[in-house]
């Protein structure tokens, strides 16, 4: 009995120079190595099947005629076929450096390894030396159906926190160690992003090119970052000053375009923007002594009620 | 070794065929290289080509593979005269990993990599919707400079759990990215003993002029090949906060129970147990170092925690609360 590899490869091969479907039998009559008896063809032939879909080649199932019940299979080249992308030697060495460089968390063995590697050996091999790691990003098992409907432009359907979302994907962000998915919710008819890790089913496409992405649209800054920021509250601008040992960087983190005074003591009173008061809040207190709010009157008094509560809460014990 | 199975060796197979028909000539060693195989392996893929093709299976429907002179030649294998396509996967991952590298700072905006970022981009029809941020690193570059160099730097580092800036001299080993944040590896002369910085809270940075010299221990494991100051990432892959934070056997073991809408606090820290309660509320039961972590933690949780245990906990919380009320007349 021929090799198995021998028999994938002249299945691919017959697959892809066929001009029309072929049936189970004459794929069993074309390609060498198959058993004769009927039951056993079909169970290696399903098995080879998998094993070519595994590696991602793309077999096609279709009618063998208009309005015919029987099916065969074939490859369609345009599927098959990688377009040319005329890499040059030093950009596989750049290439090459990045998959050593940065690994997927959740790929074990030889740095590297995995679907990048891969994709860089179809694009014309591996050149060049290996990077240390550098850096390491969570491999998220919904991150190739999300990519795949970024790029053919198709509204998925997921289960989220135990509801039915509908979302166009506009982008892929990878930011505070998440990955997420950034774009418009068919449902709330918003900008939305959603942790890729914390979706709870497969991703369901609908057809490719059923949405065009806004003109000029950032998924970066859509996905804000501003806790206090991610909220539907009525919008109310807050000053919160910080005192000088912590205002360098505060500064730095939401830019130099918050800053609304600062002060000889070295501090600083920064503007805020808030959509969220829990998320205020929350934020606010991680500064613990090096921030108080100063307006308006209505968060500062939030503040204290909050910080009275806690104080109280602990007074009988 | 194990033999690969099949599904390695077809998909070897179908990336190595078409690069021979468009290089033919090509040696043994240029493609083993290039393909990252031995050249026996190479070669006992090649001793199976003449036996593939098209029925009738005749010498001219059978692909030809020759080998002279150590150079590979193919004929009649046109219908494997591309590679196969990019599965979803692949395309992602060499993408994310090349957008992760040219966001590290002092990458080359315009170079080889971003060419090639471009090219890939526009094959996947992938446009500018992927964003890859390795997080904040205002000190990164003087730090990855003194980690390659083995220059002693001195720094000034906010201690978040203890919410106190401090002045230090490390021997920084390596620098890398890992969930979410930049991390330096090094030797701290304050405290006599391997630490892992976050590169976000440290201040400042000022040479020393002074240099160490580049060991093999530490943290981080075997350092990278030729010193180059980058390094394996401490823990190996699935690196966690959890495993960036290492309890010590003096630390405080809190017990808190939490109301459903805290449940973000399991999600966040690691936890030694998390049980749900018939009544919704999580009891949950973890490892406090730092006193400054824990007042944040309960201050930010005010009425939807109640601690069990320590009792001193809960008041040091109070505590906590009247030092902040203080700034508010």
């Amino acid at each position: 009995m021929a090799d198995r590899l021998e028999r994938l490869t002249n299945l691919v091969a017959v697959l892809l120079e066929t001009g029309r479907p072929l049936t189970l039998e004459e794929i069993v009559e074309r390609v060498p190595g198959y058993p004769a008896e009927r039951e056993s063809y079909r169970r290696q032939f399903e098995r080879d099947k998998a094993t070519l879909r595994e590696i991602g080649v793309p077999i096609s199932l279709e009618a063998l005629h208009a309005f015919d019940q029987e099916t065969g299979y074939r490859i369609h080249r345009a599927d098959y076929e990688l377009p040319p992308l005329d890499l040059s030697d030093d950009e596989r060495v750049a290439l090459h450096l990045a998959v050593t460089a940065v690994r997927l968390e959740g790929q074990v063995g030889d740095p590297g390894a995995g679907a990048g590697r891969d994709a860089l050996l179809k694009l014309g091999g591996t050149l060049g030396a290996a990077a240390p790691t550098l850096a390491a990003l969570p491999d998220v098992p919904a991150l190739p159906a999300l990519f795949d409907a970024y790029r053919r432009r198709a509204r998925v359907s997921f289960t989220y926190r135990g509801g039915p979302r509908r979302l166009d994907p506009y982008g892929i962000v990878f930011r505070n160690g998440h990955w997420y998915v950034v774009g418009f919710d068919g449902d709330r008819e918003a900008i939305r992003a959603f942790r890729a890790d914390r979706i709870e089913s497969g991703i369901e496409p609908g057809r490719a090119g059923a949405f065009e992405r806004p003109d000029g649209f950032d998924p970066a800054s859509a996905l804000r970052d501003e806790p206090w920021r991610f909220g539907d509250e009525e919008p109310v601008e807050a000053l919160v000053l910080v005192s000088a040992d912590q205002a360098g960087w505060v500064e730095a983190d939401l830019g130099q375009k918050a800053v609304a005074e600062r002060r000889d003591d070295g501090s600083a009173v920064l503007r805020m923007a808030v959509t969220n008061r829990e998320a205020f809040r929350s934020w606010v207190l991680g500064l613990l002594d090096h921030a108080e709010v100063l307006a308006p009157p209505e968060l500062r008094a939030d503040m204290v009620a909050w910080l009275s509560a806690v104080a109280g809460s602990g007074a009988g014990a | 070794v194990t033999r690969p199975d099949a599904a390695v060796r077809l998909r070897r197979l179908l990336t190595i065929i078409p690069w021979i028909v468009d290089h033919g000539g090509s040696s043994l060693d240029e493609l083993a290289a290039r393909f990252g195989i031995k050249v026996a392996e190479l070669e006992r893929d090649l001793e199976l080509v003449p036996f593939c093709g098209l029925p009738p299976y005749t010498p001219d429907r059978l692909i030809d593979c020759e080998i002279v002179d150590g150079r590979v030649f193919l004929r009649f294998a046109e219908y494997f005269g591309r590679p196969l396509s990019l599965t979803p996967g692949e395309g992602f991952a060499l993408l994310a990993a090349g957008q992760a590298l040219l966001a590290v700072p002092g990458a080359d905006p315009s170079g080889s990599l971003a060419a090639a970022l471009g090219k890939l981009a526009g094959l996947l029809g992938a446009g500018d919707g992927m964003a890859v941020e390795l997080g904040p690193a205002r000190y990164l570059e003087p730090l990855r400079a003194a980690a390659e160099a083995g220059e002693r730097v001195e720094i000034d580092y906010y201690t978040f759990g203890r919410d106190e800036l401090t002045t230090r001299r490390i021997d920084p080993r390596a620098v890398f990215a890992a969930a979410g944040q930049w991390y330096v590896d090094a030797y701290c002369h304050r405290a006599g003993d391997d630490r892992l910085f976050r590169v976000d809270r440290v201040r400042g940075v000022r040479p020393t002029g002074e240099h160490f010299e580049a060991s093999s221990g530490g943290a981080a494991g075997a350092a990278g090949p030729g010193g180059s100051g980058v390094s394996a990432v401490p823990g190996g892959p699935g690196v966690s906060p959890g495993v960036i934070f290492n309890p010590r056997p003096s630390d405080r073991r809190v017990t808190l129970l939490l109301n459903a809408n805290a449940a973000w606090v399991p999600e966040s820290y690691p936890m030694e147990s998390v049980e749900e309660l018939p009544d919704g509320r999580l009891k949950v039961v973890f490892v406090a170092s730092e006193r400054a972590w824990l007042e944040r933690l309960l201050l930010r949780l005010g009425p939807a925690a109640e601690v069990l245990d320590p009792a001193e906990v809960r008041v040091e919380a109070a505590e906590a609360a009247r030092r902040l009320l203080v700034r508010y007349g």
